[in-house]
């Protein structure tokens, strides 16, 4: 089983919600990962979402994220952070978050060790396949913050 | 005094369902169903080449990818009359049965027990008496004492810790949950193990889709896969073996775990087969096409009127002159412009939005209708048409369920009983079965038929100059699925996908016929309005997959459904 897992999320057809998906193609393109570091574009997987976890030690989101901050900003996220965004009734599969992944692979005994999210601040989440400009410019900034990330977890 | 109750997502972003219902003298009285999410999204198709468009409506639900792309290379090689070789028909067929039965997993375990099953209970169960229970409902090797109460100590733990984790907000204690104690532990049990298992089918969409989420081999045409005997790059005898005894794994789990839990559980809550019948005309598509034509199917299709089995009139076919002409979307009651019943090949998508309002406009999902009427679609309609049809391996699993639950119920379980709530998470278990036969058959198939020395995996399309129109269905997991394509001159010039939950999600039409969630929620008991609990058990049992479009993280997680009573 492979020890790290690079995963972006977010849907391709919603604009910068993209994103997570944008550094995972670019990460394919520009990088050469160890063997053992699986990179997908998970895309919207909800519901699905504890599948592609279980199992690795560690694995770092890409995700657009909701903020105040200026469009094409970067921040991390910590695994505390993580844990602390409200979880609730879910009605559709679409609705369980990252957190809710987590907390259920905890309780079987299989999540990761080490979680860290890459989020991007969106511009503009109206359909369409590309990015806005302040997006599209911080996508080689969060592949460089997801090969520290790396870095961290091999050191 | 009538209440109004309504649960909905607080999120600005996301698209999900929002459920009114006004609830008077313990039961639902009126219901409405809305989607808070415009979903234009076909209209990135328009302009583009029809060889790629699989590519792009995978991507219009993050939890059904595989679903969305099988109908769109059928939509295109249905207006182009394009055949395709059988071992294309077997690797599609192969992918769409470990994906179905992943998701119909993953739907009961994780998204829908909960909803009857009582997890503080489980402290109170005894692990022995646990595990005799579970012997006695199959031979699964996995039910000893030992496990059950290593599960016990698991929950315990979550529960002295002071934190329930992914238990948190169930509507723990509610008078509406009965469940011996034992079946509880069981069922939390089975709930951890079908983790595992849904990795494993997902591991055989891997193996043939090259990846996933996102599969990346299919064709208008056929499939990409290379399959050559000789090549330890392409589908060979060791990868089918590896396949194999992946999809043996998966078979076990749905017929010795899945199936009975399900039938114990519906054992146990009888009155919830005299709940949520609703719209009992049922849509159902053929699919697992057995020649490159598409012209004979492992399941049968069909359309069924109110409730009676008897009525059934076949979907022979994309070709069938019926299914060509009989579907129309209406935006009466929908944030579209127009409100007439148009055909998915004219229907348009031009927002026009509005204050929600329940005698006008309330929701972004316009109204299906078949004929002129709603229909419910899914595994019950799936299992309707199969049954009526005389299907052998729906009627087998079908009459192995009703006895299941039978003899734990102490009543007399009949068909009939499957139009409702219960009935709908019973015919998922049903279509689970009936689905894991079937891999296996279409294993053998595919692998026969290249040791047989056929390697054809891919017919070249070509575009006519002019205008063709096509569609393609799919019976997918949350039911019949469909996208309508018109071409002209090579490039897409209409595209509309008439997905299973606007079916059963749709709103009122220009008639004021409700859908199929509006109608399954009268009547539902209501024991306590600030706890919905039945709304959700009943909503949950369609296996609602809303809007599908956008997902983002947010660090004050507003994307929680909240209850709202007035």
């Amino acid at each position: 089983m492979a020890r790290c897992a690079i995963y972006g999320i977010g849907n391709i057809l919603m604009g910068d919600d993209g994103v997570g998906p944008a550094v995972v193609r670019y990460l394919e393109d520009h990088v050469r990962l160890p063997d053992d570091v699986v990179l997908e574009d998970l895309g919207t997987p909800s519901l699905d979402l504890p599948s592609y976890l279980a199992g690795h030690d560690a694995v770092i989101f890409v995700d657009a994220v909701a903020s105040d901050a200026a469009p094409g900003s970067i921040r991390l996220y910590t695994r505390e952070e993580i844990a602390a965004t409200p979880t609730g009734i879910r009605i559709s599969p679409h609705e369980p978050t990252i957190n809710d992944a987590l907390i259920l692979l905890d309780f079987a005994g299989t999540g990761p060790r080490d979680v860290v999210l890459v989020g991007v601040v969106p511009e503009t989440m109206d359909g369409g396949m590309a990015l806005s400009a302040p997006v599209a410019a911080a996508v080689g900034r969060a592949a460089g913050m997801v090969m520290e990330m790396l870095a961290d977890q091999a050191a | 005094m009538s209440k109004r109750v309504t649960i909905d997502p607080i999120t600005r972003i996301e698209g999900h369902l929002r459920i009114d219902v006004e609830v008077d003298q313990g039961q639902v009285q009126k219901a409405w169903a809305s989607s808070t999410m415009w979903r234009g999204i076909e209209r990135i198709l328009l302009g583009r080449d029809p060889r790629e468009a699989w590519l792009f409506t995978q991507r219009f639900c993050g939890v059904c990818t595989t679903v969305h792309a099988l109908a769109s290379v059928r939509a295109v090689e249905d207006a182009l009359d394009l055949e395709i070789p059988i071992n294309a028909q077997y690797i599609r067929n192969l992918i769409q049965i470990a994906h179905a039965l992943h998701d119909h997993v993953v739907h009961f375990y994780q998204l829908s027990a909960l909803d009857w099953v009582d997890v503080t209970q489980v402290l109170k169960a005894d692990p022995v008496k646990a595990s005799a229970i579970a012997e006695s409902l199959s031979d699964w090797p996995e039910n000893s004492a030992k496990q059950m109460a290593a599960v016990k100590a698991r929950v315990a733990g979550l529960v002295g810790s002071g934190q329930l984790g992914p238990f948190a907000h169930g509507y723990w204690g509610h008078p509406a949950m009965k469940l011996p104690p034992e079946i509880n532990l069981l069922a939390v049990s089975h709930y951890l193990q079908a983790l595992e298992y849904q990795r494993y089918s997902n591991q055989v969409v891997a193996m043939l889709g090259g990846k996933t989420p996102h599969i990346q081999n299919l064709a208008v045409g056929g499939v990409a896969n290379a399959i050559n005997l000789e090549s330890e790059a392409a589908l060979n005898v060791d990868r089918l073996y590896q396949m194999k005894s992946l999809l043996d794994k998966i078979v076990s789990f749905v017929q010795n775990v899945y199936v009975p839990d399900v039938c114990a559980i519906a054992g146990l809550y009888p009155e919830w087969f005299s709940y949520g019948a609703g719209v009992t005309n049922y849509l159902s598509v053929p699919d697992l096409p057995l020649d490159g034509k598409s012209t004979s199917f492992e399941l049968p299709g069909g359309f069924i009127s109110n409730g009676d089995l008897s009525s059934l009139k076949p979907i022979t076919g994309q070709k069938d002159a019926t299914w060509r002409k009989a579907v129309s979307e209406d935006s009466a009651h929908a944030w579209y412009k127009g409100s007439g019943g148009l055909h998915p090949w004219k229907g348009e998508t031009e927002p026009d939005p509005t204050e929600w309002d329940e005698d006008k406009k309330y929701s972004w999902v316009k109204a299906p209708r078949w004929e002129g009427k709603p229909a419910q679609v899914g595994p019950l309609a799936n299992v309707l048409v199969g049954y009526a049809s005389g299907n052998p391996l729906m009627v087998k699993w079908t009459d192995a369920a009703l006895d299941k639950i039978s003899a734990i119920a102490h009543v007399k379980a009949t068909p009939a009983m499957l139009h409702s709530t219960l009935g709908r998470h019973g015919a998922r278990a049903i279509r689970a079965a009936v689905l894991s036969d079937l891999a296996i058959k279409q294993w053998q198939l595919l692998t026969d038929n290249i040791v047989k020395g056929d390697t054809t995996i891919f017919n070249k399309p070509e575009f006519p100059k002019g205008t063709v129109e096509g569609v393609g269905f799919h019976e997918a997991p949350r039911g019949t699925l469909s996208h309508w394509v018109v071409v002209e001159d090579g490039i897409i010039k209409n595209y509309q996908a008439v997905v299973p939950t606007t079916w059963n999600a749709s709103p009122r039409d220009s008639d004021g016929t409700p859908g199929p969630y509006e109608a399954s929620l009268l009547r539902n008991p209501i024991a306590d309005a600030e706890h919905p609990l039945e709304v959700l058990r009943t909503i949950h049992s369609f296996d609602p997959c809303m809007a599908c479009a956008v997902h983002m993280f947010d660090p004050k997680g507003n994307n929680v459904a909240r209850v709202k009573v007035l």
